[in-house]
């Protein structure tokens, strides 16, 4: 049989503090599987993203890419992982005092020798392709634009840039939208949909509107104090999963929204 | 309106200050009304002595200025280099190590708080006089504060964004060129024209107590009581540094573009 794209193992986070992040989390993504993880503040759904690219170290289990256990890699092999998983903050974190171009070039830096990245010395092949890309989001007027004079959406288009410049198999998303405004924020979730959907590539995105969880995904992960307590097709997410994810009607969970 | 508390810890201050005012008159012998009563003769001196000032552009004089904004300049800038290189290892976000991280930073402020006349002392009674030392003296407090000043630029770029570089899987040295020096530039060069700045003063003082350029010169015309021609020089010195001052305000406000 062969190894799923991802892996969890009976992954355990215990941080410094002693919070449990993470408890006995056990399931697999498969390529091109759009998958939205959702769960209350403090669920545990960013401790669950950043294992996955070694922003942070498991405390036990394994998290097998393709069947190769990054938590026990470092150096060359470890960057070389990490090069082939794209991630999406909710804060865009780019580097704002430069240009686009250059954020979405930053995305081949896991490619490069560190010298020639030190540099920027891309090569003409890739600065075509982060042309082309810009295209497709519709930044193309934007090529030479610095990152800090862009709006929200527009940065986390070049978020999304940058990581597809990675050409990974697998998207990691913390919240992409939590920080727009509704229609910026659909823009940016069909984008992620169609661009993962025309590449197969697999994507985990951490959401808190369950609406736009159902809208996307075709599965959905809902985690509650660290631990997976729903795993299934949106068709299967009724009220009562909902109440088990969140502890809470899911009755009072839409008031809640509205009020916020 | 003043309320109680507020009074109170006014008066206890202006206590305070009285006090060591007097404490610090009886040790050191100072007398104030002494100062009053000379003041006349002091006006004299400055008067008759020192004006007119009698400029001179000898070549050894613009030759000794010259020195002195060399000295300024390049020690900054080697101290820039230095401490840039010093304050990736001493931040806590990029240091390899928490415990390297805190002893750069220890041993920056360490050098910080001796100042530059004290490092340019050590300095000659171990290596002799010239401009050789007066430029080691200069680069070891600028370094010492540059380092702490680009540790706190360092410190302000934007919680997750040189993360971000470690998800795409860049490496140490690529992180640093490509996401912390550029993020940083703006804010290191606007302290690197600071110290630009102090350092045009401090030389000249190093350089009057053996380390050669402008700061020598003037000594030496203060010795042989030629005070008309040090005070020509003192104002060459004074233009220059307002010069220097007008051109950093000038750079920093084209680099924070
Ligand atoms: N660096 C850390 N040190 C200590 N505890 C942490 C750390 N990061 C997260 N935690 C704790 O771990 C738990 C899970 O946090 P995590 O950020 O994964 O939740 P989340 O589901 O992403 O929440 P949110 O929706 O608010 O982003 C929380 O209780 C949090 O306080
Ligand atoms: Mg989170």
């Amino acid at each position: 049989m062969q190894e799923p794209l991802l892996r969890f193992d009976d992954v355990s986070k215990v941080y410094r503090n002693g919070v449990q992040g993470l408890s006995h989390v056990s399931f697999s993504v498969e390529a091109g599987e759009f998958v939205a993880v959702i769960g209350p503040s403090g669920a545990g759904k960013s401790t669950l993203l950043r294992s996955i690219n070694r922003l942070q170290d498991i405390t036990s289990g394994r998290v097998l890419i393709r069947g190769e256990d990054i938590s026990r890699e470092s150096g060359r092999k470890l960057r070389a992982m990490r090069a082939g998983i794209g991630m999406i903050f909710q804060n865009y974190n780019l580097v704002y005092r430069l240009s686009v171009m250059q954020n979405v070039l930053h995305g081949r830096l896991g490619y490069m020798s560190s010298w020639r990245g030190m540099l920027g010395l891309y090569s003409e092949e890739d600065r075509e392709k982060a042309a082309a890309l810009l295209e497709e989001i519709q930044m193309g007027d934007f090529l030479n634009a610095r990152a800090a004079d862009l709006s929200g959406g527009q940065k986390q288009r070049v978020g999304i840039a940058r990581a597809f410049m990675q050409e990974p198999e697998l998207l990691l998303c913390d919240e992409p939208i939590a920080s727009l405004d509704p229609s910026s924020a659909k823009i940016i979730m069909d984008m992620l949909s169609a661009m993962t959907k025309r590449r197969h590539m697999a994507c985990l995105v951490n959401l808190h509107q369950i609406d736009a969880a159902k809208t996307y995904a075709g599965r959905i992960i809902g985690l509650r104090r660290g631990t997976v307590v729903f795993d299934g097709p949106p068709e299967a997410l009724t009220d009562a999963a909902v109440e088990t994810i969140y502890g809470v009607p899911a009755s009072e969970l839409a008031m809640k929204e509205c009020v916020s | 309106m003043m309320n109680r508390q507020e009074l109170y810890v006014c008066r206890t201050m202006a206590g305070i200050l009285l006090l060591s005012f007097l404490i610090a008159t009886y040790y050191t012998g100072f007398d104030p009304m002494a100062v009053l009563l000379h003041l006349g003769e002091a006006w004299t001196f400055l008067t008759e002595d020192f004006l007119p000032p009698r400029f001179q552009f000898t070549p050894v004089i613009l030759e000794s200025l010259a020195v002195t904004v060399a000295l300024a300049i390049s020690s900054a800038s080697v101290a820039a280099v230095l401490a840039a290189g010093a304050a990736v290892l001493g931040s806590e976000l990029l240091s390899p190590s928490k415990a390297l991280a805190a002893a750069v930073r220890g041993t920056a402020t360490f050098l910080r708080n001796i100042p530059t006349l004290v490092w340019a002392f050590i300095l000659f009674s171990s290596l002799g006089v010239g401009t050789g030392v007066g430029f080691t003296a200069l680069v070891i407090t600028s370094f010492a504060f540059m380092t702490r000043t680009f540790i706190e630029v360092i410190d302000e770029i934007p919680a997750g964004v040189v993360e971000s570089l470690t998800a795409v899987g860049a490496s140490f040295w690529e992180r640093i060129f490509q996401c912390v020096f550029p993020s940083c530039i703006t804010g290191f060069i606007s302290w690197y024209l600071y110290c630009l700045e102090v350092n045009i003063r401090s030389s000249t003082i190093v350089g009057m107590v053996g380390g050669g350029g402008i700061g020598m010169v003037l000594l030496s015309y203060l010795k042989a009581f030629k005070y008309a021609e040090a005070s020509g020089i003192i104002l060459m010195i004074a233009v220059i540094v307002i010069l220097v001052d007008r051109l950093t305000d000038f750079l920093r406000k084209k680099a924070a573009e």
